[in-house]
């Protein structure tokens, strides 16, 4: 692994870990349908342990993990009748729930949902209410459960927590949260215009000196200091955005020098290639799970 | 209930009925030239008025009432809080480097003095017939408090006292600083989108917000003038006049819609729920140049996705059209004049365009900003 | 044919074709005049009748077609977009409540359009319905009286659309117990919160019923089934069993 010389690689001090990925290049996913039986529609997605942290899991020299990687599960239940108090609705009616695991940050959560919780709900139902062809379900509700089982972190752990600390792992979180949704609802067979697929861009600085670059899917650990990062739902066929949440000043980005885009139009694009990136993930553990379907449908007689 | 609750933009659904929405829907999206029910230009905001130092007990206030009749006051508190010891690997092994008499440039240390910690600016927000843990007021809160918080002004001739944004701003000393408690009432249930109306209020709230003038030095524990006439801007203004464009604001949010290929700001309710896609963008001014620039874009979820269709005359029994229009329904395509619910998203220039159109030199962003340093402050 | 269109799998938002050749069926829906998978499955071509001049419908499967070349004769029905409950489908659901003047049930399962035309061959139904047996068992034992009901479908049958005859003379006491399993057929969406069914043919109706002592009853007429073990005989609007 080569050293990077930073201000922080003092002497017996612990490192922050170091990007190894190129600029655009994105973390693998896994990501698997139909583990959950008893939901009409599950999925299971995890994003690749950064070297640093494989490195720490194999020999460990520090208590304290130096990043970590996103674990999610989602269930979809539905559709099925909406609660007695509720009106007629001609549409299929969304219901998003996000949590995190008690143990799922560094600092536990509890289990009240908590503002940000309440906001990544949101910004998660936002992203699916464009996709679902919510015409075709009426009288019905869809309920999506996320639990978050390790959460991507906001910085690096020796960071002072004061140093950049807007919740910039919830940006990951949620593209993440978006990926696993659109197949867990393909896999429960509720129509969707396409497979919406989330992604993540930032604009990162290393040091005080070195000038604000983009790279795809930051790893919040890996940077000393995130200036803006923006996450979109995107959907390939339509070349359409459900969702955008864009956050930080961009605008000191130093691009190519042919580059006339802004940066938040940077971003922007950034996320796309991203979310393109993820779809291509997403696009196979669909196809998978419409495999498995067939194959019980046809292989295996009626019980 | 609770299911439609949680919608962040279902409960604005109004009642209007398919064929009401599918004509405004092609009025507003009129190419160039949208007809607006109220008869505004895409670009012109809603007359409202404001007032500031409105409530004696609060470091800063103001209330905003917009012309259809909602109100918004918001109450600025401040209070000193210590600030908890936060020891991080870079300051510890700097110490330790500078106790082994290693010659390094104390850049790091000096910085850590001005970097302020988000959670130190609270905001919430009361809206009648909400409880404040619906999703509407959590949403609303988070989408103002990120700009808030993240308007780091890197800018060249940011004075010193301004230097880490509003963060930096709280800062007391090492040990002290300021936390920063921002209540915004909405005294009516919301007309329409609540957004623009509780962005513009905290707005003039944080510029007519003081602190108590500082008498202690240093790392002493702070004590404070009790002239409260000798008590500081938070938002620290520049006495000349002349200067007055390059002052540090805070940000504003504006509510930006697409319908069609067309670009409307302000948009009443109406012209809410026929909505392609709703924005909320933040803007503030740029420390170092006069530009503005963008602090956060949201997507807003459109209620036009909930609305109820219309029924097009070839699948009405009522009516006795031909099978020319019922091949076309069939297949599901687009019938001129019945309404459908709006599904998919946004294209990438339109997003581009909205934002431009705030950014751009004399578009709407400024000419908010403008209107908004036209309130006589203090 | 058959081999080969199962063997496609679509999954959503991907292009099919373009409406000038094909119409979308079911699973799929249309953007800029082309043809888009809404769901993940296999493709299925309907080709279009000889006689007419319509084109072939390209749907997506949600049950795959155990055996597509004995399909039914799709005799003009609705395309089925969903597993919801629609009109005039068929469901199994059972008796919660019994009123003066209607019924209340929550609906088990729709039966699709095959297990429709061979309504004694429940069992031979793929997908979702490969475990009605399992569901009617355990819904036909007193014992289970779960809270699941609030996640089924509720469904209203009125006085005047339990028969076609006498429909004044109706008691619905002697139609209906709690409990018992019905077969009947949408005719309404209804409110918010009621689907309306009817049992008014001869083939709708109470199909499996439990005693007062607790046993299951044989039907013996229209309207009387019978406990096997006591020998008494109780009323119900009873569905013709074959």
């Amino acid at each position: 692994m080569e050293t990077v010389k930073t201000k922080d690689s003092a002497p017996g001090a612990a490192t922050r870990p170091q990007r190894q990925r190129q600029s655009n290049e994105l973390r693998k996913i896994f990501l698997k349908t139909g583990l959950i039986p008893s939901a009409s529609g599950s999925s299971y997605l995890e994003f690749e342990p950064s070297p640093a942290l494989a490195a720490a899991r194999s020999t460990p020299k520090s208590l304290i993990p130096p990043s970590s990687a996103l674990k999610l599960a989602c269930t979809v239940h539905g559709p099925k009748p909406l609660p007695r108090s509720a009106t007629f609705s001609p549409n299929l009616v969304l219901t998003t729930h996000v949590k995190y695991a008690p143990f799922a940050a560094r600092k536990r959560k509890g289990h009240i949902r908590d503002a940000s919780e309440r906001d990544l709900g949101v910004h998660l139902e936002t992203a699916l209410r464009g996709v679902i062809v919510a015409e075709r379900w009426p009288k019905s509700g869809l309920d999506i459960t996320i639990t978050i089982i390790e959460a991507e972190d906001d910085r690096w752990w020796g960071d002072a927590p004061d140093s950049h600390d807007a919740p910039w792992g919830m940006m990951n979180v949620l593209a993440g949260c978006i990926t696993a949704a659109s197949a867990a609802i393909a896999d429960a067979r509720i129509d969707c215009l396409d497979l919406v697929a989330g992604g993540v861009a930032a604009i990162v600085s290393d040091g005080d000196d070195a000038a604000p670059r983009l790279v795809l899917d930051c790893d919040p650990a890996e940077h000393w200091s995130i200036l803006s990062a923006c996450v979109v739902a995107y959907m390939p066929s339509r070349d359409e955005i459900t969702e955008l949440w864009l956050k930080g000043d961009g605008s000191k980005a130093v691009l190519s020098a042919d580059d006339k885009r802004l940066g938040n139009e940077a971003l922007l694009d950034g996320a796309v290639d991203a979310a393109r990136g993820a779809h291509t993930v997403l696009a196979e553990a669909v196809r998978e799970s419409a495999e498995r379907y067939a194959g019980l449908a046809l292989g295996g007689p009626a019980r | 209930m609770s299911a439609q609750r949680q919608a962040s933009s279902a409960s604005q659904t109004p009642h209007i009925s398919p064929a009401e929405l599918s004509y405004l829907w092609s009025s507003l999206a009129l190419p160039n030239n949208p007809i607006r029910p109220d008869g505004r230009s895409p670009t012109q905001f809603r007359p409202l008025s404001a007032e500031t130092d409105i409530l004696p007990g609060t470091n800063g206030s103001a209330r905003v009432g917009f012309a259809d009749g909602t109100q918004a006051i918001v109450g600025v508190k401040a209070e000193v809080e210590k600030t908890v010891a936060a020891a991080d690997v870079s300051s510890l092994s700097q110490r330790a480097q500078e106790q082994f008499g290693e010659n390094q440039d104390g850049e790091g240390k000096s910085s850590a003095t001005t970097t302020g910690h988000g959670s130190w600016v609270q905001m919430s927000i009361e809206i009648p017939g909400y409880r404040d843990d619906d999703a509407l007021p959590v949403f609303l809160s988070e989408m103002m408090r990120e700009p808030l918080v993240e308007s780091v002004s890197s800018g060249g001739n940011a004075d010193g006292e301004m230097a880490g944004g509003l963060k930096g701003r709280l800062v007391i000393n090492r040990r002290w600083h300021w936390r920063l408690y921002i209540d915004v009432l909405l005294l009516s249930q919301p007309l329409s989108y609540p957004l623009p109306l509780l962005s513009l209020t905290t707005h003039l709230a944080l510029l007519s917000t003081k602190l108590p003038k500082l008498k202690s030095l240093g790392e002493e524990d702070p004590f404070f003038d009790d002239d409260w006439d000798a008590a500081e801007y938070l938002y620290p203004r520049s006495q000349s006049r002349l200067a007055s464009a390059l002052q540090l604001r805070p940000p504003v949010t504006l509510l930006v819609i697409s319908v069609g290929e067309n670009v409307i700001f302000d948009p009443s309710r109406d012209e809410i729920a026929v909505a392609d896609t709703l924005l909320a963008i933040s803007v503030a001014r740029d420390g170092g140049s006069d530009a503005l620039k963008v602090l956060s874009i949201r997507t807003v979820d459109p209620p036009s996705r909930l609305t109820q269709p219309g029924m097009p005359n070839a699948e009405n029994p009522a009516s006795l059209e031909s099978a020319a229009v019922a091949e076309q329904a069939v297949n599901g395509e687009e019938i001129p004049g019945v309404w459908r619910p709006r599904r998919g998203g946004v294209k990438r220039n339109t997003v581009a365009k909205m934002v431009k159109l705030v950014l751009q030199k004399g578009g709407v962003g400024e000419e908010v900003l403008e209107g908004l340093e036209g309130v006589e402050v203090g | 044919m058959v081999e080969g269109t199962l063997a496609k799998l679509a999954i959503p938002g991907q292009r099919l074709g373009s409406i000038a050749s094909y119409s979308a069926g079911p699973g799929t829906h249309v953007q800029n005049a082309n043809i888009y998978a809404s769901i993940a499955g296999p493709i299925v071509i309907d080709p279009a009748q000889a006689t007419a001049k319509t084109k072939s419908t390209i749907s997506i499967s949600r049950s795959i077609p155990q055996n597509a070349a004995t399909k039914p004769v799709t005799t003009k029905s609705n395309p089925k977009y969903n597993t919801l409950p629609t009109v005039d489908s068929v469901v199994l659901a059972r008796v919660t409540r019994v009123q003066k003047r209607q019924a209340t049930v929550s609906i088990l399962v729709v039966l699709d359009d095959s297990a429709a035309t061979h309504p004694l061959n429940p069992s031979h139904t793929p997908s979702d319905n490969d475990n009605v047996a399992a569901i009617l068992t355990s819904a036909a034992n007193p014992e289970n009286h779960s809270s699941s009901d609030e996640l089924r479908f509720q469904a209203l049958i009125r006085k005047e659309d339990v028969r076609v005859v006498e429909k004044d003379r109706v008691v619905m006491d002697e139609m209906f117990r709690v409990g018992d399993i019905v077969r009947g057929s949408v005719i309404s969406l209804g409110d918010q919160s009621f689907y309306y069914l009817t049992t008014a043919r001869n083939d709708l109706g109470v199909v499996m019923a439990r005693s007062e002592a607790g046993n299951m009853m044989f039907p013996v007429s229209w309207k009387e089934m019978r406990d096997p073990d006591t020998g008494l005989a109780e009323l119900r609007k009873v569905a013709r069993p074959f």
